[in-house]
């Protein structure tokens, strides 16, 4: 049974961390209602940015400053030169598009800063099991998993705070519900979006320094947007909630479909199960978790 | 030898027997005759009409009486009406005596070609009956519908009749695009029935409303953008193409036959909507009447018996409207085809429709003829408004 | 001046239903197959027949199959290469298991157990649509691989799953020289093409874009959603399985199932997106541009020489591709065909500029 609690509770803190990475995918696509495949290769370009102006001799704190500032004027570009032109194309091109965004992305983010592998330190946070609840419990968990999840935590507390507090949250969520609606009050609608982008690009950073720390700053950072996926079809693409949810979900149940189900047929199952997971929850309920119904007019 | 002078026409449900220079002397050769046409008429399992030849048939007064028994066997088993040719003086005056005593249309004709139209009028006569006691065209009963918790149609019932032309008018919202979709099964009603060519239904898929001969066009016009206008015509012809996609693939013999005789049929809808200049041309760059129009056109190759247009007139000028009535009338007379409009200009729904319905709020209001509806006070309040 | 159709009359609905109307066009193509089947064989080095010309004529077909999917059918599918290495394995099993299978059966039966699983997960289709449903495609991707890297009969027990190609061989002819296999690539994938060309102008390639551009309309019609989608699912994952044998048997020879990753499927979507969506002429531009691209980039590096950093090509040619994509998207979305047809619409008119 510890072992048990042990790998659900490992399976939800890393599931944390997709939710992190969802989110991410979360916000661009409820004010603009782009799906952005991009989102992972912002991990990654976040990540590579902040351990590349490191090395250029910046501490910590200027570091970040520096590449959350590349992060805004990726995020502006992208909208200027990527989304505009496309405004009022079909969904599925926007999608296409950000395929076409991320492969850029990390083309650019190798270009400049090199394809080898980095570490990437969060001082004061070792990936190392909390003594207290080894002694009393007899369950490792890791330190630095606890306090991804705090960040996520406060992360999405400040998220809501500012969707549903702020004048620029309320104007988001207005963009979100109607963009002809949105305009006809005079809501800048591209100013919204370049907003909403730079979001996001700060999403991304704090998912890449998590990562980073994690797994080590490498191309496979990319891959961790691909586990976001099913955690956005489990949680819906429209709500924070439901990322949140659904990354716990995923995480838990990746872990454990590893542990128990995996031995079964050989292993490895990490890469496909969330998917598979995903397919059969869509077959239930094809909205998510959270995400709305739509009645399809004629 | 019996066995050749019985045909079967499928086509008009007719077996015609040839009893061209026949003798029955005795009441053997009756029955050999019979037991052959007997198990004919058992192994197809079905009813027929019946075309008898009689020229020079000689039926000796022996066997009259057992000749008349095994025919009346026959036609009470299996028939649906009989038509006879060329009997001689004789056997006439013998079958006008026993049709006096039984009480049946002896239909004695000189020409065979008279008997066969007698027969298509005895054809007609049935389908019409039938079509009589299977009940009416289209009715709809105590239909509503709801999405979540917003009542889009409420108990609304109302019949229309075959080959007319019937509207659904009322304000904006009041579920008039709602009860078309309900029809043709886009949308299942909560509660109620609708009720096509004699059979009930409650729900349907979508896809089963064009196989009944059901077809529509939209508000907002639902042409398939990215092809031509001679493809989207030919989509409405799908379901009467057979050929498997191996044929197709191959695009030779049947398949090509196919697609061929179908596009024959399509150009005379082209033709007869005068679009001959567009038929290459993709549809997302047509002008808005035109589209309105070749969506018209699919719906017509399709062949439909029950035509739905909503709104076929929205949003166009004066000259474009004319046009488009003058089709929907065309429509009507030249094909037969019953048509179910919505339509918000006025004078267009009272000059041409045969039979209204009014609808507001989801429910319905009044019914009637143009002049009915138009005097109608409950229909002047809905459009004019009251202090409520 | 000379490409003019004037004075070609269509009598005849048949006339007017060819593949190419214009006499001009008949004849170019024409041309075109003589100089690939004739001129190329004999005239084209080892490197080219090997290194460039079959890998664009079997990603051709791979894009043709995603193409029917995604450009006729508007379902997005990100999972064209693991349809691929089901062809690839199938075939594989079916020449091992089996004595005295044919090789051509062998592609056939390859392109059928990719329908099968093309089917299986073309069903949440009915589902869901858009980026969701590209999203679910990502199952098949990455399951497939999965299995049958984790599954070793597939690979007859051969080390992280590679298998080598038997050798091809048709009534006692080996096929061991490129021009040989160049030849048979180019057989199968002109019969398969050409077969695609006239479903997408027939009832099933009618029914197909129906779906894709007015789902409830094609329904109200009388398309039944779940065939026509699982129809298009099947057939596009047909054409996907017999690029993957090929992909083992007259390319490269040796494979695994890594080698048909999530990054082979996007090239084949970039293939359609730039060759042209719902086009099957632009499916051979854009295998041929997806193909031809990173050789241009690395000549043109080599070319540049040390000047340039280590590694910066292969970086170049992902900056490339992505920036390609958006401007395709944002400039063409018709992608290189229609660019061609424009040409000719141009060249119909020329001297004259209208």
């Amino acid at each position: 049974m510890q072992f048990f609690f042990e790998v659900l509770i490992g399976g939800l803190l890393s599931g944390v961390m997709y939710a992190l990475v969802a989110l991410g995918f979360v916000l661009i696509y409820k004010a603009s209602g782009v799906f952005n495949f991009a989102q992972g290769a912002m991990v990654f370009f976040a990540a590579l940015t902040f351990v590349g102006v490191m090395e250029l001799g910046a501490p910590f704190g200027l570091a970040l400053v520096i590449t959350f500032a590349a992060m805004v004027l990726l995020g502006v570009a992208t909208e200027k030169v990527v989304l505009r032109p496309l405004v009022n194309q079909p969904q599925i091109t926007l999608f296409m598009a950000t395929i076409g965004l991320t492969f850029f992305i990390e083309g650019l983010a190798q270009g400049m800063w090199g394809a080898s592998v980095r570490g990437l330190e969060i001082p004061g946070i070792q990936d190392e099991p909390i003594e207290w609840a080894m002694d009393n419990w007899g369950i490792g968990i890791s330190k630095f998993d606890l306090f991804a999840a705090g960040v996520s935590a406060v992360l999405v507390s400040v998220l809501a705070v500012f969707f549903n507090k702020t004048r620029v949250g309320r104007a988001l969520r207005a963009v979100a519900d109607d963009h002809q609606g949105a305009l006809a009050i005079g809501i800048p609608l591209q100013n919204i979006w370049r907003i909403v982008w730079a979001v996001a690009g700060f999403v991304a950073l704090v998912a890449g320094l998590m990562w980073g720390a994690r797994n080590g700053v490498q191309f496979a950072l990319t891959f961790v947007a691909l586990k976001a996926l099913p955690v956005l079809i489990i949680g819906g693409f429209e709500s924070v909630a439901g990322a949140i949810v659904g990354g716990l979900i995923i995480g838990a149940a990746e872990k454990l479909g590893e542990v128990y189900i995996g031995p079964m047929v050989g292993g490895g199952i990490e890469g496909w199960f969330p998917y598979v997971m995903a397919l059969l929850f869509l077959l239930v309920r094809p909205e998510g978790l959270f995400g709305e119904r739509h009645i399809d007019r004629v | 030898m019996f066995e050749e002078r019985i045909i079967f026409h499928d086509a008009i449900e007719t077996m015609e027997v040839d009893f061209c220079g026949t003798t029955f002397a005795v009441n053997a050769d009756v029955d050999a005759f019979y037991d052959v046409v007997d198990k004919r008429l058992a192994d197809s399992g079905r009813s027929w009409y019946f075309l008898v030849v009689y020229t020079d048939c000689v039926i000796a007064p022996e066997a009259w009486e057992r000749f008349a028994e095994r025919g009346k066997i026959a036609n009470v088993k299996h028939g649906l009406g009989t038509v006879r040719v060329g009997a001689s003086s004789q056997t006439r005056e013998e079958i006008r005596q026993r049709a006096e005593q039984e009480a049946f249309r002896s239909n004695i004709f000189n020409t065979r070609d008279q008997a066969m139209l007698a027969l298509g009028e005895m054809r007609k006569r049935r389908r019409d009956s039938r079509a009589a006691a299977e009940g009416t065209f289209l009715r709809v009963e105590n239909v509503s519908l709801r999405f979540g918790g917003v009542k889009a149609i409420t108990g609304v019932s109302f019949e229309i009749k075959r080959g007319e032309i019937s509207s659904i008018i009322g304000p904006n919202g009041a579920g008039k695009s709602s009860m078309l979709n309900v029809i043709n099964g886009v949308y299942h009603p909560q509660e109620g029935t609708v009720t096509y060519l004699g059979n009930a239904r409650h729900q349907m898929r979508t896809h089963e409303a064009a196989t009944q001969g059901i077809a529509r066009t939209f508000q907002n016009i639902a042409l398939f953008k990215g092809m031509s206008v001679l493809d989207n015509l030919m989509t409405g012809r799908n379901l009467k193409m057979k050929s498997n996609f191996l044929l197709q693939a191959l695009y030779w013999g049947p398949a090509q036959r196919e697609e061929l005789a179908h596009r024959k049929k399509v150009e005379e809808i082209i033709d007869f909507l005068e679009i001959e200049h567009i038929r290459k041309t993709p549809v997302g760059r047509l002008p808005y009447g035109l589209q309105k129009r070749v969506e018209l056109g699919r719906a017509l190759a399709a062949e439909p018996t029950l035509l739905l247009l909503d709104e076929p007139m929205a949003g166009m000028n004066v000259e474009e409207k004319q046009d488009m009535c003058r089709f929907i009338l065309d429509v009507n007379d030249q094909f037969g085809t019953t048509i179910l409009l919505i339509e918000h200009d006025m004078g267009v729904v009272m000059d041409i429709s045969n039979f209204v319905v009014v609808l507001d709020h989801g429910m319905k209001i009044a019914e009637g003829t143009p002049d009915e509806v138009r005097s109608d006070p409950t229909v002047i309040r809905a459009y004019l408004g009251t202090a409520h | 001046m000379l490409y003019r159709e004037a004075g070609q009359f269509k009598a005849t609905y048949q006339e007017d239903q060819q593949i190419f109307p214009i006499r001009q066009d008949r004849i170019a193509i024409a041309s075109i197959l003589v100089f690939f089947y004739l001129v190329v064989p004999a005239a084209a080095n080892q490197y080219w027949l090997q290194a460039i010309l079959i890998p664009v004529l079997i990603f051709s077909l791979a894009a043709i199959g995603l193409n029917i999917l995604t450009g006729y059918a508007g379902q997005l599918s990100l999972g064209s290469a693991a349809f691929m290495a089901v062809g690839a394995f199938a075939a594989y099993n079916f020449m091992l298991r089996v004595p005295g299978m044919p090789i051509l059966a062998a592609f056939v039966l390859g392109g059928l157990c990719a329908a099968a699983v093309g089917i299986a997960f073309g069903l949440p289709s009915l589902r869901i649509k858009g980026f969701y449903l590209a999203v679910a495609t990502l199952a098949a991707q990455f399951f497939i691989v999965w299995a049958l890297t984790k599954f070793p009969w597939f690979s007859n027990y051969s080390s992280s799953g590679v298998i080598t190609a038997q050798q091809v061989e048709i009534l006692g002819y080996a096929f061991i020289s490129p021009e040989s296999k160049y030849v048979l690539t180019l057989a199968v994938v002109t019969v398969l093409a050409l077969a695609a060309k006239n479903m997408v102008r027939s009832s099933i390639g009618r029914s197909w874009m129906a779906i894709r551009d007015m789902d409830v309309a094609a329904e109200v019609i009388g398309f039944r959603p779940m065939h026509t989608k699982l129809s298009a699912f099947a057939i596009s994952s047909f054409y996907c399985g017999v690029a993957g044998a090929l992909y083992a048997y007259t390319y490269l020879g040796t494979v695994e199932p890594e080698g048909f990753n999530l990054d082979m499927s996007f090239k084949i979507l970039f293939m359609v997106i730039i060759g042209g969506v719902g086009s099957i002429m632009g499916s051979f531009l854009g295998a041929a541009f997806i193909v031809l691209l990173p050789i241009f980039l690395n000549i043109s590096m080599h070319v540049l020489g040390d000047w340039v950093p280590h590694g910066l090509a292969s970086n170049l040619e992902l900056i490339v591709f992505g920036g390609l994509i958006i401007f395709f998207l944002i400039v063409e979305p018709h992608g290189l065909a229609r660019l061609w047809q424009i040409g000719k619409e141009k060249l119909r008119l020329w001297p004259f500029p209208h």
